[in-house]
């Protein structure tokens, strides 16, 4: 572990001092042949450092791993800031360091962060490079790649809540810019705009809650704050207080009701930025925040007072997933869908996140332990799915684009690029029967597909099914009535996560072609089957994960992962899963879990086939996996398709279209308030308050237009003037004496 | 030996008659006159101060005051002459360059 | 004919460049032997590089410049402005030669009260008792370094101003006023600086502004300084209150007081201990007020701003970069040399009302920031939204919210100047300021719209820039003393990210591939800015992002300040109460 330790520190570090790096050479290349050849615009740099950073959290993972049990700080470095505060008619002395902390959450998202990082910086080289419209500014998408990266990777190192924030908004300026990458677009430098003040409102509210917390512990050392003594000497309502605030910050930077409005949009950026920031790294940064707060929780000093606050962490998850998928249900571009879809599983997190806090806060230490676990395998598994669904729709689009610059100049008219843009490559309406054109990238997105749905012994499911269980368990547990809104949302939605990830699918992949361009759509581009290969063999391997025991291992600080038992580790979670156990209401969740299962995976999906299946065209050959799905969608589609256009038109559809409205009540509320404050502010400054200037001006001006009457240039009055002027002074000492 | 007094009085009379042509008359040369009757007046009031207090310090005054009176009677006379020889007059009332 | 002139005008430019050049060097290498020591065995570093030369060199430069004939003044124009930046490299030179140490070896976390490192005092006008009494402190030296960094970055962002032989002599000028300000411990000479520094600022707007210049210049330099008339009756109020020393009276002094702060402080100091409040209760409020009005028209704060606009329109860039990023500071370093300093119970007193101005310059600016469609308007007023937070530092009362007032101002004196650069640039190359007249102007002027992102995430408080540590300790101070009043710092915080943002997607974003040129181009194609313009804003760039990863540099001074002032008297005041 000692060597490894000693470069942990570049591993945020390296991408920072690449980014200007990259930034300057873009400048002083762009253009050369070599520089858009082999250096791939600044490519090759990004990918060789997050390669080596990634080989650096490898190496420190696997020390960790190896002979650390519970946590780790390391390298710290003091005295960042330190200052004096007046306690009692004293001078305290305190200060802000940088250290970094190593504990099983902070290594799991170490290397989902940096795995994740590497392969979308690959992808990248072929996405970005080979679309023309880049060209010559690629150097710019890789420099904030990197400083993002910088961002993530020093956040899950940092061992402090200050650091973690300061990385959190250096995340949150890379979001701007990179949403913002195509600024010459209207949509998109609005969407960077209002990514980053959502997300600044969440931030704020950050912010409070940290001055708060800094306030009760003198300190945001994670060390200091999560030390039960430290804990059980403060004031739980100011605790829960400070914990709140926290949590709205994490609520607008994971996109979660009311704050979600800004994701949608931000799939202005280009594909690789939606993998990276809004699937995979990012958004999750909300969920590590939260999930930092477990020990608060967990402290049995702390018992029963913060409750309400996990009810609701659970709610705002429910709500944001059902909402969300809702929603998805409408969509017709590609990445419009998976966004909502991210948004739906972040709140699944969140409920499984609440649920872990709620047993926690009553005391029912084991299952906390099991829902965080199942939470964060959730997330770990939902950044590799979602960042390969989003690397594939990329692929879709990529191929989309190529194909209609191909069928487009092929009928001889050379349309400029400007044309190019009416015809929307995400728009799924457009593709179809891309399963047999588009192997590799039709695998990827089946498998990411089916482990968000948590279709049984992919990745997703043995996550979700942990969530939905411990939601369950909790409305079922005395006291936790209140989880039953959640518990019930959770479980509808997933059925419904079913319908939209395989409507997508089938709208893509399955069925005739709807345009020619679809028709002319060839898997061509390099470097992108990579990620998407490496992603699929992780997501398969998911239960491989499972049997390690990974859900504890990664709540318990003092757990360890069994690699040895790897069968049995899988055969208990698979009798885990499909077998009642035996605890309390052990046969009402067994039925729960059964129920979820059959909806998500049978009629969710049934149902898209139903509307969406179809077979390939004459002709066309797909990989005998992939034939095998389209076929049984045909038969599907034949014996059970349905008319919905009644559902497609009715009032719902309109408001789902919309997105439920809430974006034009912030807009509206932006300009029918804010606005017209601010201006009538500005014009308070100008007329009143620089109004009584102008006044004293004026009458000052004018007072001396009065007075310079006196001098009226007579030589006269001015003896006159004179003469009285000595009576008087003549008259005052005479009186004065 | 008359009463100071006496001259103090004749010197009021003659510093009131000297401000009222200095204020009243429109000729510049005039208002010069004046301005030396209100000198004399003054030199006179200090004469008989210091005849009533047989103090040689009013005699000094009173000297100073001659020379000093007659250095303005020059200087003014040349502006006069000066100002006389660009506008053709010497009425107060049409010299009204420093008017507001 | 013309050949002989253009010998005679060669040989003068180099006999003038060489012989200063000349001159300087000898000054400065034979300066250390003949220097002045006191008695720390400290070298007067302060009084004659810092304050007297540069005034004099620029004063010498300009005369040189008005005596040649009009048609050469082009020609002299450059070696004037080399050495002038010459003369501004050495300023800081010196300057960070104390701060790391290079020549003489200070610790500059001082943490006592009153007491100050290269002290020096000569008598000046021993009748009335004022001194040359100079010395730096964690306060002082952090804002003479500021100044000195940057004089010769001005210099070179607006190299090529017109009458630039005029133009660079005048900011040498002026920075020497401002280090006279920063380092006068006795009151005469710092009120003498304090308006000092109004004259070549006036005669930079005056000479190289806008349309609007004349009121401009006439509005900055009236309003400003009545409020400095103010501060100076409250000076000679002081003066007059000190008790009579019959030793002064034996040396000289004929009304037996000093102005000298030192003197004062101790005095307040030892009230202090006594538990007594100095010069009387009352007395002290009514000084604390009439040196508050001074200085809350030069921070400026709300309702007292209404200069600061005007002026920074219609400034040219030099002066705005120079009046935003150490002029204003005066005015908060006024209040902690003075206010904090000398009258610590009035502080406590008022503590409400520094509390509400703050707050209102906070809020109020941000909000009518909103409101602008003038790009220099926009910028002007977030300097006053910034300084607000100076106020509420103060109003905190903890040496952690002195602390951060202090390293916000250091801070804004680093972000504003870049800010005003490039709204400068901006009015230079597109002739225009309006907001809403360009679209897309990122493509055709990349470096411009760069800075301009990289000076408005600065002045937005993004981590990792000066601008955040400022923030960050000024809030954590104001949480603990008062709640949850920091909700309106917070929705300053939305609101300001509002503006900056909606000012870049209106100026430097959208637009299309062509994006939309002011009229005020007049079809010309769009420019980008030139290589002086990027070097200075880079300068200014790079020193954000080191005092943002780096702040103990200067922080630890200012926090050791604010330890010693509370130390020193503070603490007594607060817990004694008066």
């Amino acid at each position: 572990m000692s060597g490894a330790i000693d470069y942990a520190l570049w591993i945020p570090v390296l991408p920072i001092v690449a980014f200007p790096i990259i930034l300057f050479l873009g400048n002083v290349f762009k253009g050369t042949d070599a520089w858009r050849g082999r250096w791939k615009e600044g490519g090759t740099i990004a990918t060789v450092v997050m390669g080596t950073s990634l080989g650096l959290s490898i190496w420190l993972i696997i020390g960790y791993i190896g002979q650390v049990t519970g946590h780790e700080s390391v390298g710290q470095v003091g005295n960042w800031l330190s200052f004096h505060m007046v306690e009692n008619g004293n001078l305290v002395s305190y200060s802000f360091g940088f250290g970094m902390y190593l504990d099983h959450v902070s290594v799991m998202l170490l290397f989902v962060a940096s795995f994740l990082c590497f392969l979308i910086a690959i992808f990248s080289l072929g996405y970005m490079n080979s679309d023309p419209v880049n060209l010559d500014r690629n150097h710019r998408f890789y420099a904030e790649f990197l400083l993002f990266c910088a961002g993530m990777l020093g956040m899950v190192l940092a061992d402090n809540f200050l650091w973690l924030f300061i990385f959190w908004e250096i995340m949150g300026l890379c979001s701007y810019l990179l949403i913002g990458f195509y600024y010459e677009r209207p949509s998109a430098s609005y969407a960077a705009k209002k990514a980053f003040l959502t997300t600044r409102v969440g931030d704020v509210f950050l912010l409070i809650g940290l001055l708060i917390l800094w306030n009760l512990f003198g300190s945001l050392d994670f060390s200091v704050v999560w030390a039960e003594d430290n804990i059980a000497a403060v004031d739980a309502g100011t605790l829960k207080i400070a914990l709140f605030m926290m949590f709205v910050g994490a609520v607008g930077k994971s996109a979660q009701f009311p704050l979600h409005v800004w994701l949608p949009d931000a799939m202005e950026g280009p594909t690789p930025v939606s993998a990276l920031i809004h699937a995979a790294t990012m958004v999750n940064a909300g969920l590590y925040l939260v999930a930092r707060m477990y020990p608060f929780f967990a402290s049995p000093a702390m018992s029963g007072e913060f409750t309400d606050l996990a009810i609701l962490i659970a709610w705002i998850g429910g709500i944001t997933a059902f909402m969300a998928a809702l929603i998805a249900f409408v969509q017709k571009d590609i990445k419009k869908v998976l966004a909502y879809s991210t948004m739906s599983q972040l709140a699944y997190i969140f409920t499984g996140l609440g649920a872990a806090l709620w047993f926690a806060n009553t005391g029912h230490e084991e299952i906390a332990l099991l829902a965080f676990g199942a939470s964060m395998f959730h997330l770990f598994n939902h950044a590799m799915a979602k960042g390969m669904l989003f690397m594939a729709s990329g692929s879709v689009i990529h191929e989309m684009h190529h194909a209609h610059h191909e069928v487009a100049h092929h009928d001889g008219e050379h349309e400029g690029h400007g044309d190019n843009d009416h015809f929307d490559a995400q728009d799924m309406s457009n593709m179809g029967g891309l399963a047999s054109k588009m192997p590799i990238t039709a695998t990827a997105m089946a498998v990411g597909s089916a482990s968000i749905i948590g279709i049984p012994l992919i990745g997703g499911f043995w996550s979700k099914e942990g969530i939905v269980g411990a939601a369950w368990k909790a409305c079922l547990t005395p006291g936790g009535a209140w989880m039953l809104g959640p518990a019930l949302l959770v479980l509808i939605t997933a059925g419904m996560t079913g319908f939209y990830m395989s409507r997508m699918w089938f709208m893509t992949f399955a069925g005739k072609p709807k345009t020619p361009v679809a028709n002319g759509v060839v898997e061509q581009t390099p470097f992108i089957p990579i990620p998407l290969v490496t992603l699929t063999v992780m997501t398969l391997g998911g239960i491989v994960f499972a049997g390690f025991e990974f859900v504890h291992w990664v709540a318990d600080g003092h757990a360890e992962m069994h690699f040895s038992h790897v069968l049995s580790g899988i055969g208990a979670e698979m009798s885990h899963a499909f077998l009642p156990s035996g605890e309390e209401n052990g046969g009402l969740i067994y039925l729960v879990t059964m129920l979820t299962i059959v909806i998500s995976t049978i009629v969710g999906p049934g149902t898209a086939m139903a509307l969406y299946g179809g077979r390939l065209q004459k002709g066309e050959k797909a990989k005998p996996w992939l034939a095998w799905l389209v076929s049984l969608s045909a038969r599907v589609r034949k014996n059970n398709h349905f008319d919905n256009s009644t559902w497609a038109n009715s009032g719902l559809a309109e408001s789902l279209h919309q997105r439920l409205h809430f974006d034009a009540w912030y807009d509206s509320a932006m300009l029918k308030i804010v606005v017209p404050f601010a201006n009538a502010c500005a014009w308070f400054d100008q007329h009143i308050i620089d109004g009584a200037i102008k006044g004293i001006e004026y009458g000052s001006q004018e007072g001396s237009s009065v007075i310079r009457r006196l001098t009226t240039g007579s030589g006269r009055d001015y003896i006159m003037m004179a003469a009285l002027g000595t009576l008087a002074i003549f008259l005052l000492i005479w009186g004065v004496a | 030996m008359i009463d100071p007094m006496w001259a103090v009085v004749l010197g009021v009379c003659l510093f009131t008659i000297g401000l009222w042509g200095a204020v009243t008359r429109k000729n510049a040369i005039i208002v010069l006159m004046c301005i030396e009757i209100i000198l004399n007046a003054v030199n006179l009031n200090f004469v008989a101060a210091a005849a009533q207090h047989g103090d040689v310090t009013g005699w000094v005054y009173t000297v100073f005051a001659i020379a000093i009176a007659a250095a303005e009677v020059a200087i003014g006379l040349a502006i006069f002459l000066s100002f006389y020889g660009h506008n053709e007059t010497i009425s107060l009332d049409e010299m009204e360059l420093l008017k507001h | 004919m013309a050949d002989n002139t253009n010998m005679t005008m060669r040989d003068r430019e180099f006999a003038l460049v060489a012989g200063l050049l000349a001159i300087s060097a000898v000054l400065m290498y034979v300066f250390p032997s003949i220097a002045v020591e006191n008695s720390a065995g400290q070298i007067d570093w302060i009084t004659l590089p810092l304050v007297a030369f540069p005034i004099i060199a620029g004063a010498v430069l300009m005369a040189f410049a008005s005596m040649q004939p009009y048609r050469l003044k082009d020609r002299i124009g450059q070696p004037i402005k080399l050495i002038s930046v010459v003369f501004a490299l050495m300023m800081l030179g010196i300057s960070s030669g104390l701060l790391f140490g290079w020549l003489e070896s200070i610790d500059w976390d001082i943490s006592r009260y009153n007491r100050y490192e290269l002290e020096f005092e000569y008598s000046w006008m021993q009748t009335i008792g004022v001194s040359w009494h100079v010395g730096l402190d964690g306060l002082s030296f952090s804002m003479v370094w500021l100044t000195t960094v940057l004089i010769p970055i001005v210099m070179i962002t607006t190299w090529e101003e017109k009458m630039g032989w005029y133009h660079h002599p005048l900011i040498l000028m002026m920075g020497g006023a401002l280090i006279g300000v920063f380092v006068a411990l006795d009151f005469f000479m710092f009120y003498v600086f304090w308006e000092l520094t109004l004259i070549p600022m006036f005669f930079l707007i005056l000479k190289w502004g806008g349309e609007d210049r004349r009121y401009a210049a006439q509005k900055f330099f009236i309003y400003t300084f009545t409020g400095s008339v103010v501060m100076l009756l409250g000076i000679v109020t002081l003066y007059f209150l000190q008790p009579s020393s019959q030793a002064l009276i034996d040396q000289g002094v004929l009304t037996g007081r000093t102005f000298d702060m030192t003197q004062m402080a101790i005095g307040a100091q030892e009230s202090a201990n006594a538990d007594i409040a100095w010069l009387g209760i009352n007395m002290q409020k009514a000084l604390f007020l009439m040196f508050l009005l001074g200085f809350l028209v030069k921070l400026p704060a709300v309702p007292f701003h209404t200069w600061l606009p005007d002026a920074h329109v219609q400034a040219p860039t030099a002066g705005s970069m120079l009046l935003a990023g150490v002029m204003l500071k005066m005015g908060g370093y006024g209040l902690f040399r003075v206010c904090t300093t000398l009258f610590p119970e009035a502080l406590l007193e008022y503590q409400w009302l520094l509390l509400t101005i703050g707050m209102v310059s906070l809020v109020y600016g941000s909000f009518v920031c909103l409101g602008q469609t003038n790009l220099k308007r926009l910028v002007a007023f977030s300097s006053v939204s910034h300084m607000g937070i100076i106020l509420l530092g103060i109003a905190t009362m903890e040496p952690l919210g002195f602390a951060g007032a202090i390293f916000m101002m250091f801070a804004h004196g680093i972000i504003s100047p870049l800010l005003f650069a490039v709204a400068g640039a901006f009015k230079h190359h597109y002739h225009t300021l309006e907001i809403g007249s360009m679209r897309g102007m990122a493509k055709h002027s990349p470096w411009l719209a760069t800075f301009m992102m990289f000076g408005w995430m600065a002045s937005l408080g993004l981590p990792l820039l000066a601008g955040f540590v400022a923030e960050i300790t000024v809030l954590i101070a104001f949480w603990k003393a008062f709640g949850w009043w920091v909700i309106l710092p917070g929705v300053t915080l939305i609101v300001t990210a509002a503006y900056y943002l909606w000012s870049m997607q209106k100026t430097i974003f959208e637009g299309g591939d062509d994006g939309e040129m002011p009229e005020s181009l007049g079809g010309a194609p769009a420019p980008d800015i030139s290589l002086w313009e990027v070097s200075g804003m880079m300068l200014l760039a790079m020193l954000t992002v080191l005092f943002g990863v780096l702040p103990w540099i200067f922080f630890d001074m200012m926090t050791g300040y604010a330890y010693g002032l509370f130390d020193g008297i503070l603490l007594n005041v607060i817990g004694g109460g008066a």
